[in-house]
């Protein structure tokens, strides 16, 4: 079925055209456009946001904003969230990351979706235009998927004292996440006083693990805590079964896989 | 819902055409433009063998609406050649290394190179297999695709070095 295209140039605009009958927002096309080329989907029109000025990234002292139609190539180049590179890098292929967008990262099926793992972390905050548009937890809008007549405009969040990512794949490159631990950590003279840490590959859509960083808190980053984390992120995960690995499986290897996230060991 | 006059830049040409609604710009080069280098393989952004350049960026253009994209600029492997027809590094390079192979992944195979070299030179190894991690190969003989953008590299700087 054709579908109608507009191309709005203000978040106004955007939300105006999401009042269509079955309009969608469209960012990178990424999501929207492999479904449209092969299946019957119901979407009648597209509302771009290719020109609707929500691309850019601004960072204030610790607190970076990105907006939402900023590509994940765009993210990956910013020097100063270069912590983000390492999980901007290991989500497809340059291709794709010269189209997906920030805000499309929020809304990928599992086991695709590892920047928003990574934002779930960061305890980020998304701010919406349109139908219920105050901000929202990322952790909200991952869980209950894009917001019925509004659209996401940007993600803000605060940069880490630690960060550490891990994500165990099949092939080295380009492809979907057996699993993916993302962890925030603030360490005072030795001590882990806060760690929030978020799991891919581990669920419906990503969870927050808070077991595994409660285990974390209060005491050094040592080989011990980290397995004892590991070992609890599990009570926070529902592995589940696809083509790149069984729930078994993932079970098996997910306490590694923070092990290895929390102590910086190479994957 | 009508067709839309749309303006593209491509290989370096002004050119306008009737779009239909939610045409992909893959769809629009190949039967408006009748430019058919990149190819429809998987319609989903997982083969990469419709890569083109837009705005200089590689993408996959099975999944750009082409009226999101009106007035942009696109490069396609019919634009590769010298003005004069001869191949250019990477056509040649991958022709005399038998970097071809069955022929239906090396439109976007190329393109990808073409990108990378644009940005990076000398690349490494490691540049190159990342930089063509979204372009599937499945008669699998990637080693000889990498060593002809290796191989084009070096001619390229031998010619502007």
């Amino acid at each position: 079925m054709p579908v109608s295209v507009e191309v709005p140039e203000t978040v106004e605009d955007v939300v105006g055209a999401l009042g269509d009958d079955g309009a969608v927002v469209i960012a990178g096309g990424t999501q929207v456009m492999p479904r449209l080329n092969t299946e019957v989907t119901g979407i009648g029109t597209l509302v771009s946001l290719r020109r609707a000025g929500l691309g850019g990234i601004t960072v204030d002292r610790d607190d970076a904003t990105v907006g939402a139609a900023t590509t994940l190539a765009q993210l990956g180049a910013d020097d100063r969230l270069a912590f983000l590179r390492p999980v901007v890098e290991s989500i497809a292929s340059p291709s794709i990351r010269n189209l997906a967008t920030v805000g499309g990262n929020l809304f990928v099926a599992q086991p695709y979706g590892d920047l928003a793992v990574a934002l779930l972390a960061l305890d980020a905050e998304a701010d919406l235009a349109g139908a219920g548009a105050a901000a929202r937890a990322v952790e909200d809008l991952v869980h209950d998927g894009p917001p019925a007549g509004g659209v996401v405009t940007a993600v803000r969040f605060a940069i880490p004292q630690t960060f550490r990512y891990v994500k165990a794949m099949r092939r080295r490159l380009n492809s979907g996440s057996i699993v993916t631990v993302a962890a925030a950590l603030t360490v005072e003279d030795g001590t882990v006083t806060a760690a929030r840490i978020a799991l891919g590959g581990a669920g419906p859509a990503p969870p927050r693990a808070p077991s595994a960083g409660a285990a974390r808190i209060g005491g050094p980053l040592d080989a011990e805590r980290a397995e004892a984390a590991g070992r609890a992120a599990l009570e926070d995960a529902e592995p589940f079964t696809d083509a790149y690995a069984s729930a078994w499986y993932r079970g098996r290897v997910l306490p590694v896989h923070v092990r290895r996230a929390l102590i910086g060991e190479a994957a | 819902m009508r067709s839309r006059v749309i303006e593209l830049t491509v290989n370096e040409e002004p050119r306008e055409f009737l779009a239909p609604p939610g045409s992909t710009l893959l769809s629009a080069l190949r039967e408006q433009l009748g430019l058919t280098a990149a190819k429809r393989g998987c319609a989903q952004g997982t083969c990469g063998t419709c890569t083109v350049l837009l705005d200089g960026e590689p993408v996959m253009s099975c999944l750009v609406p082409v009226e999101t994209v009106d007035g942009a600029s696109v490069a396609t492997l019919e634009g590769v050649q010298r003005p004069d027809g001869a191949l250019d590094e990477v056509q040649a390079a991958f022709l005399e290394g038998f970097a071809t192979q069955c022929g239906f992944c090396t439109s976007g195979m190329i393109m990808a190179a073409e990108a990378l070299l644009a940005s990076n030179p000398a690349p490494s190894r490691d540049d190159v297999v990342r930089a063509i991690s979204g372009n599937v190969c499945r008669c699998t003989g990637y080693e000889s695709i990498i060593n002809a953008i290796l191989d084009a590299a070096e001619r390229r700087a031998a010619v502007t070095g």
